[in-house]
């Protein structure tokens, strides 16, 4: 008896103080983490489709246009292929299983390429839709859960 | 009339009974994703990056990492939220080294917490509030069995982590562990190995590391929470509770958990390391 009143009084006072509560636990630490949709550059499509590397021309960029020609499932995530409207040319990327966003694309969905220092983002809408890292943004990157 | 409840200032019960009635009572932050912009990701990783390069510059081996994830400002509080970056060899690059941290975090708001190794980027890509970092360098007596304990796999790091996770737990109770809570408990552990024997409950390992902890004279901070500041919070759930602290001074308002300022404060005044260094982003 004693300890439910001892409950009822600590989530009274932790629903009120929810304010200096948030304060130092952040409370959210994975959720930014999980929405980062880590993507590769890949030759191919669909089930043939492969990652390299290099990240193709057409998605190196920055400022480039790009309409997604289409969105196929494969058994490791998603390939979406990406083309200019300039000239035609094409490029795709392979967004893994669980990443984010990846739902939303259709194909006319229109694709901006901003180049960073640690890699490439491919963004539609404002919203970030992948991620292609280089060799500095795989040195930035990593998560990994420790025991239970 | 419970005697505990009886105390509660009226202001307090009729705002719980407000809150309680709406779906907001079981909010908290969740896992919603929520979208990114290319500027976030953009700035988080420039933060990595630069983060990276000083501390290669620095010489360290090992620092304690903070960020700033929330405005804590009128609590006196700068940063949120520290770990431990670490160097560790590079598994895809011969003779070359990452810098990763190994770091507690709360899982979606809810009554757990979990360990995570991860990199700079990851680290400052979470929702910053301000793009800073903040960084103590340990001397070289605390960095070496630090950095030991860290490269060590996990079993060390894992030696004094405790689920149950409260944003506000106590600084010197075994009830709940919040994440910088484990940071300073986990340095214990590094610098004073008896801390945790073997075979015995996380429990009394913990209460030696705080043992270790007042020795070396770490003093947490006092949050002072007044009934307009509770008025005006924003509710969370799970992830909050008080009942971990003295009832002396939880039903005085004097929180006493463990800030990045605070440990900050100690460690050069023990001696366990160098003033913070600072960088932020212009």
């Amino acid at each position: 008896m004693k300890s439910t009143k001892l409950a009822a009084a600590a989530l009274v006072l932790g629903l009120v103080v929810g304010a200096p509560a948030r304060a130092h636990g952040e409370a959210s630490a994975m959720s930014a983490v999980s929405a980062l949709p880590l993507a590769s550059a890949v030759v191919g499509a669909g089930a043939a489709a492969s990652a390299v590397a290099a990240v193709p021309v057409v998605l190196s960029t920055a400022g480039a246009v790009l309409v997604v020609k289409t969105v196929e499932s494969t058994a490791r995530g998603t390939v979406v292929v990406l083309e200019r409207a300039s000239d035609g040319a094409q490029a795709s990327f392979e967004l893994g299983a669980r990443a984010a966003g990846a739902a939303s694309l259709a194909a006319g969905t229109l694709v901006t390429v901003s180049v960073i220092g640690a890699g490439v983002v491919l963004s539609a809408a404002g919203e970030v839709i992948a991620f292609i890292p280089n060799a500095l943004g795989r040195a930035l990157l990593h998560n990994e859960r420790l025991g239970g | 009339m419970p005697i505990l409840l009886a105390r509660l200032p009226a202001t307090v019960l009729l705002a719980a009974a407000l809150f309680l009635s709406g779906p907001a009572a079981r909010a908290g932050r969740s896992c919603d994703t929520h979208a990114l912009t290319p500027q976030t990701v953009a700035r988080g990783l420039q933060l990595a990056e630069r983060t990276r390069q000083a501390l290669d510059a620095s010489g360290a081996q090992v620092v304690v990492l903070a960020r700033a994830g929330q405005d804590l400002s009128r609590f006196g509080v700068r940063y949120s939220h520290l770990g431990f970056a670490y160097r560790q060899p590079d598994a895809t690059q011969p003779g070359g080294s990452v810098w990763r941290v190994l770091h507690k975090l709360n899982q979606c708001g809810s009554a757990e917490a979990a360990l995570y190794r991860q990199g700079l980027g990851d680290f400052f890509l979470d929702d910053l509030w301000r793009f800073e970092a903040a960084w103590v360098v340990p001397t070289p007596e605390v960095q070496k069995p630090l950095l030991a304990l860290l490269q060590g796999g996990g079993p060390g790091a894992l030696a004094l982590h405790h689920k149950p996770y409260s944003i506000v737990s106590y600084a010197w109770s075994q009830t709940y562990q919040q994440s910088n809570q484990w940071a300073i408990e986990t340095l214990a552990l590094a610098m004073e190995p008896s801390v945790g024997a073997p075979g015995e409950p996380v429990a009394a390992r913990r209460q030696r590391a705080q043992a270790w902890l007042q020795f070396k004279g770490y003093a947490p901070a006092v949050l002072t929470i007044g009934p307009l500041t509770r008025l005006g919070g924003r509710m969370t759930a799970a992830n909050v509770a008080f009942d971990d602290h003295p009832n002396e001074k939880r039903f005085a308002d004097r929180i006493e958990t463990v800030t990045v300022d605070s440990v900050f404060a100690w460690m050069p005044r023990a001696g366990l390391g160098a003033a913070p260094v600072r960088l932020a982003l212009p």
